[in-house]
């Protein structure tokens, strides 16, 4: 069961790289990420499932839909067949190699098993305190960032040329 | 409480927007001065003197309730804490004047506040997983400050600069999430005893090779140098300096070295690997700086090719090697920022960037041409200034290494230094006034303090020298020197 | 436990180099952040898994959270900067960003 979801999140990664139509890799992108949550229930970590299907496959999904709406009335970009060849060959090398690399460890790591103690919700707000303050800083940053990029206004490009040294004509400062 | 190097710029970034529909100019440009100001005087006159006796772990509070963060502030950490702040005081002078033209004054602050409270964070933990996290936060901040003025050239450079970053900090967690199977932790501690119990040399130094993969990426160093060229000159002037000046050195060069000397341990292979790539940089960065015409790109690359410097300092891995990779970190600190922020007085004024299209600008703005002439001088190392010292230590740490030909040939960069920096000067400043120019006036007023300073520190840097290492860089070294001990004392914790 | 925690690695990398694949060969744009994404796929993974075999679930969960949030914001704002570009240049061809060069 575990290796057929993992063969099920691979196989729908791979076909999100190679479906030539944007709307279709963002769907398979986001079924991989329901394969992913899947596993993650098996192994436990009930926490995380729920982030990954809600945030990857729920908003981060919706954020690719909405890009590729917004980028869609000028011409689309379709890739070239020949990745339906080069691909699986390149996968067919990748996934020896793996398998070589991965029997030579076999057995050589050792056990070290550590035990655990507390609830998720301590684990998080006592141990990890730290990582919430930087998840509030990142979360910031993202915010900054669209509204810095979104905002409406002029383009400042490198070689406009202003002479006379005085800063520009070119905007309109309500300010 | 070292916990306020993190919280306050976080809390002014919060606030900032909201602030900025109130006042768009005066009040986002005062507050944002005088934290940084606060930051600085904190790391000097505070923080100092609580690292006298070694390292300190301190709990962070929140209105007398203790939060379960511990902060961890020993030299090294403290010595980029000082970097930072001065750097980013010096960059929110500047801005004061130049971002006029960009506008969204209030939402700029508030991103370079973000930039820096992730940078304090890196510098401040004691976890591996939280050096990532920092790192994605000032990265993020960064992302959207180079692409600021929404211009194509800016967009273009910011994408490309996000897309390989990603892939950079993709590397480190991948190696965090490793070791964290091996060790079955991620603060130092842990990871350190971990690794000592093991027994498998080679997934251990696939983890180490993932590391100077994403770090040096992060660092620009070579073979990971080209978002550098093009991030750099397209980003704003004070964003350029802030991101050559500190980011690619905390996010970079700090929490590789961190992470190598504190945790891992200095391997030779890792002596070799890191010398060899400072050399490499050092090289590659000042030959393809010399052919090129634009000045901000010109600085760019030798950006590559100083920190290949830095690295090659602590690659050798002795006292005397570290100090002088130490020293030309926070040298290169201020001179390439000076650098950065001449050249963007000068773009202000001009309209170009391109050194074909100058000539003979001291005539009109001797001070600008002043403080670009210190940082050039600086730079190529000319004694007395900082630049000098700080070669001067690392070439002496090879020849006691015995490696002589990495020797030379960090001269010989330095000689390539140096003339391609004079090329910039005659370009840009001496000669005769191209005629497009006569109505050009000397920078504002903001903008010359702020290099004003910069180039006054460089040069008591360089007089006070010995003063510099004795209590700045001493503590940094020793640090640095312990090796895997200093994680060690964290274990339990 | 060890050995599947090696074979839950070795699916990591095949999720990596998958998605290195996409990085390195697709021409646009939005496939690129499809990569990354692939990759963070990849590296969450891995980092439950890695939780798992040493029975340490609770924290493996709280840095795969954490990790999520960020790429959610790295995501938003490439996107942010893709529809800006996509505004200039009329297009999502990564073969159109050209403009600086040496």
């Amino acid at each position: 069961m575990h290796l057929f979801l993992m063969i099920g999140l691979v196989a729908f990664s791979i076909l999100a790289v190679l479906s030539r139509d944007l709307l279709r890799s963002a769907i398979s992108l986001a079924v991989a990420s329901v394969f992913l949550a899947l596993i993650f229930f098996r192994m436990n970590a009930v926490y995380a499932g729920v982030f990954e299907v809600s945030v990857v496959a729920g908003l981060i999904t919706v954020l690719f839909i909405t890009a590729i709406a917004l980028t869609r009335s000028e011409g689309g970009v379709t890739e070239s067949k020949r990745h339906l060849f080069i691909f699986p060959l390149f996968f067919a090398a990748l996934a020896v190699i793996d398998l070589l690399v991965m029997k030579k460890l076999l057995g050589r790591i050792p056990a070290m098993v550590s035990s655990e103690s507390g609830t998720f919700g301590q684990v998080l707000w006592n141990q990890r305190t730290f990582d919430l303050v930087g998840q509030i800083g990142v979360i910031f940053a993202g915010v900054l960032a669209v509204l810095a990029l979104f905002r409406p206004g002029r383009s400042h490009t490198g070689d406009a040329p202003l002479a006379g040294g005085q800063s520009d004509a070119k905007g309109d400062h309500h300010e | 409480m070292i916990f306020l190097f993190i919280i306050v710029p976080l809390l002014l970034a919060s606030l900032l927007p909201l602030l900025g529909k109130i006042s768009k100019r005066f009040l986002p440009d005062l507050l944002a001065s005088a934290t940084m100001l606060f930051l600085l005087v904190l790391s000097v006159l505070w923080a100092k003197p609580l690292i006298a006796s070694g390292g300190v772990i301190q709990q962070a509070f929140w209105f007398g309730a203790p939060l379960n963060i511990r902060l961890l502030l020993d030299g090294f950490s403290l010595f980029m804490l000082f970097t930072i702040s001065l750097i980013s005081f010096a960059v929110t002078l500047y801005s004061i004047n130049y971002m006029e033209h960009y506008g969204a004054k209030a939402n700029y602050y508030a991103l370079l506040l973000v930039m820096i409270a992730g940078m304090n964070g890196l510098v401040l933990c004691s976890d591996l997983f939280n050096i990532y996290l920092f790192l994605e936060v000032a990265a993020v901040a960064s992302y959207a400050l180079v692409a600021f003025g929404q211009g194509p050239d800016e967009l273009e450079a910011s994408f490309k600069y996000l897309m390989l970053s990603a892939v950079a900090s993709a590397f480190i967690l991948l190696s965090i999430a490793i070791i964290f199977g091996l060790t079955g932790g991620v603060s130092f501690g842990t990871v350190a005893q971990g690794l000592t119990t093991l027994n498998i040399k080679y997934v251990v130094g696939f983890c180490s090779a993932l590391f100077l993969a994403g770090f040096g990426l992060k660092a620009a160093i070579v073979p990971f140098h080209s978002w550098l060229p093009d991030a750099h000159p397209s980003a704003p002037a004070p964003i350029s300096a802030m991101l050559s000046g500190v980011l690619i050195k905390v996010s970079g060069v700090y929490a590789m070295m961190r992470v190598f000397l504190n945790v891992f341990g200095m391997t030779p292979a890792l002596t070799t690997v890191l010398t060899v790539l400072g050399v490499v940089s050092i090289f590659v960065g000042a030959l393809a700086a010399l052919g090129q015409n634009d000045i901000k790109r010109m600085l760019a690359y030798s950006s590559i090719s100083q920190i290949g410097y830095v690295v090659l300092g602590f690659g050798i891995g002795t006292p005397l090697g570290i100090i002088g990779g130490l020293f030309h970190l926070f040298n290169h600190a201020l001179f390439k920022s000076l650098l950065f922020l001449n050249a963007g007085a000068v773009e202000q004024s001009t309209g170009t960037r391109s050194l074909d299209k100058m000539g003979g600008l001291a005539k009109r703005m001797p001070l600008t041409a002043a403080t670009s002439a210190v940082g050039s001088l600086a730079i190529a190392g000319i004694p007395p200034l900082n630049g000098f010292w700080s070669k001067l230590l690392i070439i002496i740490a090879l020849v006691q290494a015995k490696m002589y030909v990495l020797a030379v040939l960090a001269v010989l960069g330095s000689v390539v230094t140096l003339w391609y920096y004079l090329v910039l000067q005659h370009q840009a400043f001496f000669g005769k006034l191209n005629e497009n120019w006569q109505a050009v006036r000397e920078a504002p007023f903001w903008m010359s303090a702020a290099t004003v300073l910069l180039a006054l520190l460089c040069i008591v840097t360089g007089l006070v020298f010995p003063f510099v290492i004795h209590s700045w860089l001493q503590p940094a070294a020793d640090v640095l020197g312990k090796g895997i001990t200093v994680a060690m004392n964290f274990i339990g914790f | 436990m060890n050995n599947l925690w090696l074979l839950n690695m070795g699916f990591v990398a095949l999720l990596v180099g998958t998605g290195l694949y996409c990085l390195l060969s697709m021409r646009n744009t939005v496939k690129l952040l499809i990569g990354i994404e692939i990759i963070a796929k990849g590296v969450t993974l891995a980092l439950i898994s890695s939780g798992y075999a040493r029975n340490r679930i609770l924290l493996a969960q709280c840095l795969a959270i954490t990790v999520i949030v960020v790429d959610v914001a790295v995501i938003a704002t490439a996107l942010a900067i893709i529809i800006n570009i996509n505004r200039h240049t009329k297009s999502l061809d990564v073969r159109k960003l050209t403009r600086l060069k040496g």
